[in-house]
C-alpha cells in the first residue's frame, strides 16, 4: 500500500473519531475536525467548477472556436456579473445576472412541473374500478388516497362540512406515507453509520492489529 | 421518582453506546442473513439482462460521500453486471459535491476486474455543472456538455462515443442519486424525452420515488442500502462468479437488522415508560384532588 | 428604472424558455439549446458565490476577534489551501480513470470524504435518541404512524422477515398503495404550488433576485 494511502488511513480514522467525539459532548477536537470540513468542501467546489466546467466549456472552446462560439461570452459575462452583488454601486448588475439564472431555472421548473409531475401522476390515478375485486380495491384506494390528500392540503376552504371528513382519511394517509418514510429514513442513517464503522474496524483496526501482530 | 420515569430520563449517552455496539458487533463478525429481492429492484436487472453485447448505457453519479455506503455498492454491482455481459457504459458525474470522486472510485474498483478497454468498452465523461440544463443538453448532443473525457481526448476521437450522441442512443440511463436529481430524470429525461430511466436512491428519497415508479417514469427503483443488497443477491444467483465480490451491501443489511431491532425496542420502551408515567401523574394528580 | 429591467430579463428568460417547449421551428430550438449552454456556465460561477459570503462572514469574525474566531482561521485556510490545490495542480483536468493521485484527490479522499460521511452518520445515533425520547404514541395518528414505521422497518431487514415473515409483503403492499397514494398526492400539490410558483416569479409578482 502507498505510504501516502497509509497516512490518509489514519488522518481518516482520527477525523472520524473527532467527529464521534462529539456524541461524548463539544469539544475543541470535534470543532477543529468541523472547521476544517467547511473549508475544504468550498475549496473542493471551487477548482472543480474551474477546471471541469468554466475551463472546458467556456476558455477552451472560445480559443479555438471564437466565431461560431461568440455566444458562450455571454454566459461568462453573466456569470462574473453575480459577483457585482458585494460591490454597492454597481449591485444592479448582479441582480439583473441573478434575473435571468431564477427566470431560466423556474421557466425550466414550470413545463417540468407539470408536464413530468402533474401530468403523469394525474393520468396514472386514473386507474380502472372494475376490473378484478382485489385489483379494483387496491386502485380504489389509490384513488381515495390521491384525492383526500389533496383536499386536505386544500387550505382556501375551511375544512368543514363534507371536506371534514375527507380531509380525515388524507391525514391516516399521510400518516401512513409519514411512518413508511421513517423506517426508510432509520435505515438510511443506519446505512451511513455502516459506512463510518466499517472503515473504522476493516479499513483501520484490523490492518493496524495485523501490522503489530504480524498476522494476515 | 418512579422506575419508569428514570427509565425516560437516561442520559442519550447510554442510547448512542447501545446503538454503536448493536452495529458494531455484526461488522466484526457477520450474520450472512439473506437478503429477499422484490420487483422494483428486479426489474433493473432483468432488463439489462436483457440488453445484447454492445449496446450501451448511461450511469450518471449523482451523488457524494455522504450517500457513498447506500449508492456505492448499487454502482459497483451495476458496473459488474454491464461488463460482465458486454454492455457498454458511459459514465457522467453531476453531483457538484463528490460526484466526480464517487464515479472514479467505483471505476478504479471495478475496470480492473473485467478486461474492458477504456474509450471502447466504457468511458467517463467527467463532472459537469447545471444539473437540469446539462439534462437536457445531453438530449440533444452530449458533447456540447461534455466536449472531452476525463482523459482530455475529445469526444469525436472515442469510438464509443462515435456511436453516442445523445440519449437515443443509448438503451437505458441509470442515475444513482441523492437529493432531488433523480426526481430530475424521471420527470425530465423521461417525460420530456421518452428516455427509460431507472434510479438508485437513497432511503430517504426512496418512498418518494414509488409514485413516479407506479406511473412508468422510472423503470426500477433500488431503494437505500436494501436496494444494493437486492442487487448483489440476483448478481450472486445469476452470476456465481461474482458472488465474492458483491457483497458490501448484503454485509451491512446484517447491521441494518440489529439496529433496526434496537430502534423498535426504544419505541416501545419509550411508549410504556410514557404510559406507565401519563397513568402514574394521573394516580398522582387524583390524591391531590382527593386531598 | 433598474428594477424593471430586472424583471424585464426576467420574464424574457423565463417567458422565452415555456415558449421553447412548445416551438420547434427554427430559429428558437437553436436560441434554446444556446441558452442551456450559457445556463451551464452561469451555474458554475453561481456555485462559487457562496464562498464570497463566507469569506466576508468569517474574515468579519475574525478581525473583531468574536467568540470562535479560531475556527473562522481554520475554515479560511483550508478553504484557501483546497482552493488552491484544485486550480493549480492539474491532473484533476483529466488523467487516465486508473491511477491519478494527486494532493487535491488525497485531501478529498482522506479528509473531506471521511468528514462528511461522519457528520451524517452521527444522524443514526440522533434518530435512535429521538425514537426513545420523543416517538410518543398521543393518539390515533401517531399510532398509525408508528405501526407503519414499524412494520416497514422490519420488512426492509432480513432479520423482521424471521421474526414477522409477512412484514415484507404487507411493508410493499403499503409502499405501493398506501404511501403511494399520499406520496402522488403530496407531489401533484407541491408541483402545482412550484409551478404557479414560478408564473409569479415570470410575470414579476414574485421577485427573488431582488
Amino acid at each position: 500500500m502507498p505510504l501516502s494511502d497509509l497516512i490518509g488511513i489514519w488522518v481518516a480514522a482520527f477525523l472520524t473519531l473527532a467527529i464521534y467525539s462529539f456524541l461524548y459532548k463539544d469539544n475543541p477536537v470535534y470543532r477543529f475536525a468541523e472547521s476544517i470540513f467547511v473549508g475544504i468542501s468550498l475549496g473542493y467546489e471551487i477548482g472543480l467548477v474551474f477546471y471541469r466546467t468554466i475551463w472546458p466549456n467556456l476558455v477552451e472552446r472560445l480559443i479555438a472556436n471564437p466565431g461560431p462560439n461568440w455566444y458562450l461570452a455571454i454566459g461568462g459575462i453573466l456569470g462574473l456579473m453575480l459577483y457585482c452583488r458585494y460591490i454597492p454601486k454597481i449591485s444592479f448588475l448582479g441582480k439583473w445576472a441573478l434575473a435571468v439564472y431564477i427566470g431560466y431555472f423556474v421557466g425550466v421548473e414550470l413545463m417540468q412541473r407539470l408536464h413530468g409531475d402533474v401530468l403523469p401522476q394525474i393520468k396514472d390515478t386514473m386507474l380502472p374500478l372494475n376490473g378484478p375485486f382485489w385489483g379494483s380495491l387496491q386502485n380504489l384506494l389509490i384513488v381515495v388516497g390521491v384525492l383526500s390528500v389533496l383536499i386536505y392540503f386544500y387550505f382556501s376552504k375551511p375544512h368543514t362540512g363534507i371536506l371534514k371528513p375527507i380531509s380525515k382519511v388524507g391525514v391516516y394517509f399521510i400518516m401512513i406515507c409519514f411512518g413508511a418514510s421513517f423506517g426508510y429514513t432509520v435505515m438510511a442513517r443506519i446505512s451511513l453509520l455502516i459506512g463510518r464503522l466499517t472503515f473504522l474496524v476493516d479499513g483501520w483496526v484490523r490492518p493496524m492489529i495485523a501490522l503489530i501482530f504480524g498476522s494476515s | 421518582m418512579s422506575d419508569a420515569m428514570k427509565i425516560g430520563g437516561i442520559d442519550k449517552r447510554w442510547v448512542y453506546l447501545l446503538v454503536a455496539i448493536g452495529a458494531l458487533i455484526p461488522i466484526i463478525k457477520p450474520l450472512g442473513l439473506p437478503v429477499l429481492s422484490t420487483p422494483a429492484v428486479e426489474a433493473l436487472f432483468e432488463k439489462i439482462e436483457s440488453l445484447e453485447p454492445g449496446d450501451v448505457i448511461m450511469l450518471s453519479f449523482d451523488y457524494g460521500p455522504s450517500s457513498a455506503p447506500e449508492l456505492d455498492p448499487m454502482a459497483e454491482s451495476i458496473l459488474r453486471h454491464c461488463f460482465q455481459r458486454d454492455i457498454s457504459v458511459v459514465v457522467v458525474a453531476l453531483f457538484p459535491l463528490g460526484g466526480d470522486n464517487q464515479a472514479k472510485i467505483a471505476l478504479n474498483k471495478i475496470v480492473p476486474e473485467f478486461p474492458v478497454v477504456e474509450g471502447e468498452d466504457y468511458v467517463y465523461l467527467g463532472y459537469k455543472d447545471g444539473g437540469l440544463a446539462v439534462l437536457r443538453r445531453m438530449a440533444e448532443d452530449i458533447s456540447i456538455v461534455f466536449p472531452q473525457d476525463n482523459r482530455g481526448i475529445p469526444l469525436e476521437d472515442i469510438p464509443l462515443m462515435q456511436r453516442v450522441q445523445n440519449y437515443s442512443d443509448t438503451e437505458l440511463s441509470v442515475s444513482l442519486a441523492t437529493g432531488i436529481m433523480g426526481e430530475w430524470w424521471a420527470i425530465l429525461v423521461n417525460a420530456q424525452f421518452g428516455q427509460p430511466v431507472a434510479v438508485g436512491a437513497t432511503a430517504v428519497s426512496a418512498p418518494k420515488y414509488y409514485a413516479y415508479l407506479k406511473a412508468g417514469q422510472m423503470l426500477s427503483l433500488l431503494g437505500g442500502l436494501k436496494g444494493a443488497a437486492e442487487y448483489e443477491t440476483l448478481i450472486g444467483e445469476h452470476y456465481p462468479e461474482l458472488k465474492e465480490r458483491s457483497q458490501i451491501a448484503t454485509r451491512g443489511m446484517d447491521v441494518q437488522s440489529i439496529v433496526h431491532l434496537i430502534i423498535i425496542g426504544f419505541i416501545i420502551l419509550g411508549n410504556i415508560v410514557y404510559l406507565i408515567s401519563r397513568s402514574e401523574r394521573t394516580r398522582a394528580g387524583g390524591r391531590l384532588a382527593s386531598k | 428604472m433598474r428594477r424593471q429591467i430586472a424583471v424585464l430579463l426576467c420574464f424574457l428568460t423565463g417567458f422565452f424558455v415555456v415558449v421553447a417547449f412548445f416551438i420547434e421551428q427554427d430559429p428558437i430550438p437553436d436560441i434554446n439549446e444556446k441558452l442551456d449552454e450559457l445556463l451551464v456556465i452561469v451555474f458554475a460561477f453561481a456555485l462559487v458565490l457562496g464562498v464570497v459570503s463566507f469569506l466576508q462572514h468569517h474574515s468579519k469574525k475574525i478581525r473583531r476577534r468574536d467568540k470562535g474566531w479560531t475556527s473562522s482561521v481554520i475554515s479560511i485556510s483550508s478553504l484557501v489551501i483546497m482552493a488552491l490545490l484544485g486550480i493549480f495542480e492539474s491532473s484533476i483536468r483529466g488523467t487516465g480513470v486508473i491511477g491519478d493521485r494527486t494532493t487535491f484527490d488525497w485531501v478529498f479522499n482522506w479528509v473531506f470524504t471521511p468528514l462528511q460521511a461522519t457528520m451524517f452518520s452521527l444522524l443514526a445515533f440522533m434518530i435512535a435518541s429521538a425514537a426513545f425520547r420523543a416517538f410518543r404514541i398521543k393518539n390515533i395518528e401517531a399510532a398509525v404512524l408508528m405501526v407503519a414505521a414499524i412494520i416497514v422497518m422490519l420488512g426492509r431487514v432480513s432479520i423482521g422477515q424471521v421474526i414477522f415473515p409477512q412484514s415484507l409483503a404487507i411493508s410493499e403492499w403499503i409502499m405501493n398503495n398506501p404511501n403511494l397514494a399520499a406520496q402522488r398526492g403530496i407531489l401533484i400539490g407541491a408541483a402545482l404550488g412550484a409551478a404557479s410558483m414560478a408564473i409569479r416569479v415570470i410575470l414579476g409578482i414574485e421577485r427573488p433576485y431582488m
